[in-house]
């Protein structure tokens, strides 16, 4: 006999057909915007590239076989392409240097605001996200201001008498690493601050009352239970700084090129989509491997060092 | 032995100055359970903050074996806390929060080992070691914080409201508790509260605080029996105050013939006659004992007793209470008129205000 239909599975059929109807909103967006267009890029990145940009419809692993692969141009020979290989090495050197000094930068700032008495706090969390409201050109253009050859620094070290010749600062990996820096560290900022404002500060009390030296105290007490800020932050700066593209265009010109340039370059001069997309694909691998980390991080059971 | 020599706390200076703390003294023996108590705001635990270091004091000293301990930092000072949230590490499991003090002085793993066992057995919680603190009861994250602050020995525990977030039966149990476990490890206990019922059952000796001074530093038996002041009258339990006339070694209250009362004969003119409800007789004469007349204005009944609120000639009040016995003869109605008996010893004589600050 065919299932029945008894009150309470219509009732549960109903309550189903609810929930997916309240959530197809959501699915539709998620489809249409993340889902959909990554797919096309995985697609693409199995395809052969067209003369012209673009990509011919016939399966291909060219494109996949150039990201660490490139045919010599003399003998035809298949090697290991270095400079793909050092522009990803740049890449997650600076994407985990710009996390590392805006957590130096970002963690005494957050405590500053953190600790301010209630009614000024807006004022200075305000002042931080500011430059979020700030053009990224425009930010990234007034560093270049100040650290290009004839920019307010040189000029006023040279006025000094501190140096003869202007000091070559701009499209190096430090230019890039201060340029990013400087525009991801409010994103370190904000979680670390909404960790610290959560911190009760009974329980410093407590560990000093305990015996524990301030050290002490910072190391087992307040870091443990500001990881998860610490964490976030840290994820939220390092997964736009590996995919940057502006800034190091910008700071690191042709010399201190990123992933993301190298990504750019092959959908533009290079006219090698699919060696593009298979690019894209790997940087969205290595993004996604940071956020396990950050699930695993977050979701373990805080440090049990003791 | 604690000496608190002169000790002032203000915050604040200039006009907007709070004296939180005016000159106090006091000496809190060995081994001693001595509650600080007042209603929020007397200075109780500005006293505990600097007894623990983390307020420095405006002025005065703080002598711990003979030893100015004042500039001592918190860390280094051999007094622990219970603090009134507990303030459990939430990271850490209940073990790891017992030997968070003996870690911190850097003791040898073995020793932080056993100690923590011996605290976690004293407490009763050797089965929940490994949970964390924030899956533990009010009752359990009470006893943990009590074995954290005994773990590293100190020479004093200090205890701020600690009881104040449990339930009344978890609460009347922790008294206890808290008592056995004094008197077992013979520590010197600092015990701060705003509840006198939780002051008297536990404590050896009290100091009622009020606006940062100590009203009175006695034994329960004494603050009750002998209060001071006023504040202390009517801050230790139930109290009648009456206003009398002293002259000549007696006193008169209205309407009624002088009394031969304890302290009179230094005192002439206006002055306030204390009684406690339960030494008010009603319905039947006891000797040397003023009668009054009164009428029952309301009835509270409250279990073991049953509270007479009495409209007496003079149009003052008088609370009396009854025991609730089996066979409490005729019960007393509301509207009907009594005769109640004040026995001459059970009036307490206030002394003189004016001559207290």
């Amino acid at each position: 006999m065919a299932e029945t239909s008894t009150p309470e599975t219509r009732v549960w059929r109903d309550e189903l057909r609810r929930r997916w109807a309240l959530a197809s909103p959501a699915m539709i967006v998620i489809t249409l915007f993340s889902i959909l267009p990554l797919m096309v890029m995985v697609v693409y990145s199995f395809l052969a590239p067209g003369l012209y940009g673009n990509v011919i419809w016939e399966f291909s692993l060219r494109g996949w076989a150039g990201v660490f692969t490139e045919r010599d141009l003399f003998d035809d020979t298949l090697g290991i392409a270095w400079a793909h290989v050092t522009i990803l090495g740049r890449s997650v050197a600076l994407a985990l240097a710009t996390t590392a000094l805006t957590l130096v930068f970002g963690l005494p700032t957050a405590w500053f605001i953190a600790t301010r008495h209630p009614s000024t706090r807006a004022f200075w969390l305000f002042l931080i996200t500011i430059p979020f409201w700030t053009n990224l050109l425009v930010r990234t253009i007034a560093i270049q201001e100040v650290i290009r050859a004839d920019g307010t620094i040189n000029r006023i070290l040279l006025s000094m008498g501190v140096i003869d010749a202007p000091f070559a600062m701009m499209f190096t990996n430090g230019a890039v690493l201060l340029g990013m820096s400087y525009v991801f560290l409010p994103l370190m900022v904000l979680p670390v601050y909404a960790a610290i404002e959560k911190f009760d500060f009974r329980l410093a009390e407590a560990a000093y009352d305990l015996h524990a030296s301030r050290l002490y105290c910072l190391r087992r007490v307040i870091l443990p239970l500001m990881k998860p800020g610490i964490v976030a932050g840290s994820i939220l700066v390092f997964i736009p700084a590996l995919g940057a593209y502006v800034t190091p265009r910008l700071m690191g010109g042709g010399r201190a090129m990123m992933w993301g340039n190298l990504i750019d370059l092959q959908f533009g001069q290079g006219r090698n989509w699919p060696l593009g997309a298979a690019l894209s694909v790997v940087l969205t691998l290595v993004v996604a491997g940071a956020l396990v980390w950050y699930v695993r991080a977050t979701a373990a059971k805080g440090g049990r060092d003791g | 032995m604690l000496e608190v020599q002169s000790l002032s706390k203000t915050f604040g200076i200039g006009a907007s100055a709070y004296h939180a703390l005016r000159a106090v003294d006091v000496t809190i023996a060995e081994g001693e359970f001595f509650t600080l108590l007042g209603p929020s705001g007397c200075g109780k635990t500005t006293l505990l903050r600097l007894i623990a270091g983390f307020e420095q004091p405006t002025a005065g000293r703080l002598v711990l074996d003979e030893r100015d301990i004042a500039a001592i930092p918190p860390n280094r000072r051999p007094v622990n806390t219970v603090f009134q949230n507990y303030a459990l590490f939430p990271h850490l499991s209940v073990a790891q929060n017992v030997g968070f003090g003996l870690e911190a002085q850097r003791r040898p793993a073995t020793e932080v080992k056993a100690r923590v066992a011996e605290m976690l057995d004293l407490v009763q919680m050797g089965h929940l070691r490994d949970r964390r603190s924030s899956e533990l009861s009010g009752g359990q994250q009470q006893r943990v914080a009590l074995a954290r602050a005994l773990a590293p020995k100190p020479r004093i525990l200090l205890l701020d409201e600690p009881l104040s977030a449990l339930d009344l039966k978890l609460r009347k149990d922790m008294q206890t508790e808290l008592k056995r476990l004094q008197q077992e490890t013979g520590l010197t206990f600092i015990f701060v509260t705003h509840d006198q019922d939780e002051a008297l059952t536990m404590s050896d000796r009290i100091a009622v605080m009020e606006g940062g001074r100590l009203q009175q530093v006695a034994t329960p038996r004494t603050l009750y029996d002998d209060p001071a002041n006023r504040f202390v009258a009517g801050f230790i339990g139930d109290t009648n105050f009456l206003q009398g006339e002293a002259r000549g070694g007696s006193v008169t209250l209205a309407g009624l013939p002088p009394a031969p009362l304890a302290g009179a004969n230094a005192r002439s003119g206006p002055v306030t006659v204390l009684v406690r409800p339960e030494h008010v007789v009603i319905g039947h004469s006891v000797p040397q004992a003023l009668q009054v007349e009164g009428r029952v204005e309301r009835l509270v009944f409250s279990g073991t007793d049953t509270h007479v609120h009495l409209r007496l000639g003079q149009g003052e009040t008088l609370v009396a209470r009854t025991q609730n016995s089996l066979h409490s003869g005729t019960a007393l109605e509301q509207g009907a008129a009594v005769n109640a008996f004040l026995p001459l010893e059970a009036l307490r004589l206030l002394p003189d205000e004016a001559a207290h600050g």
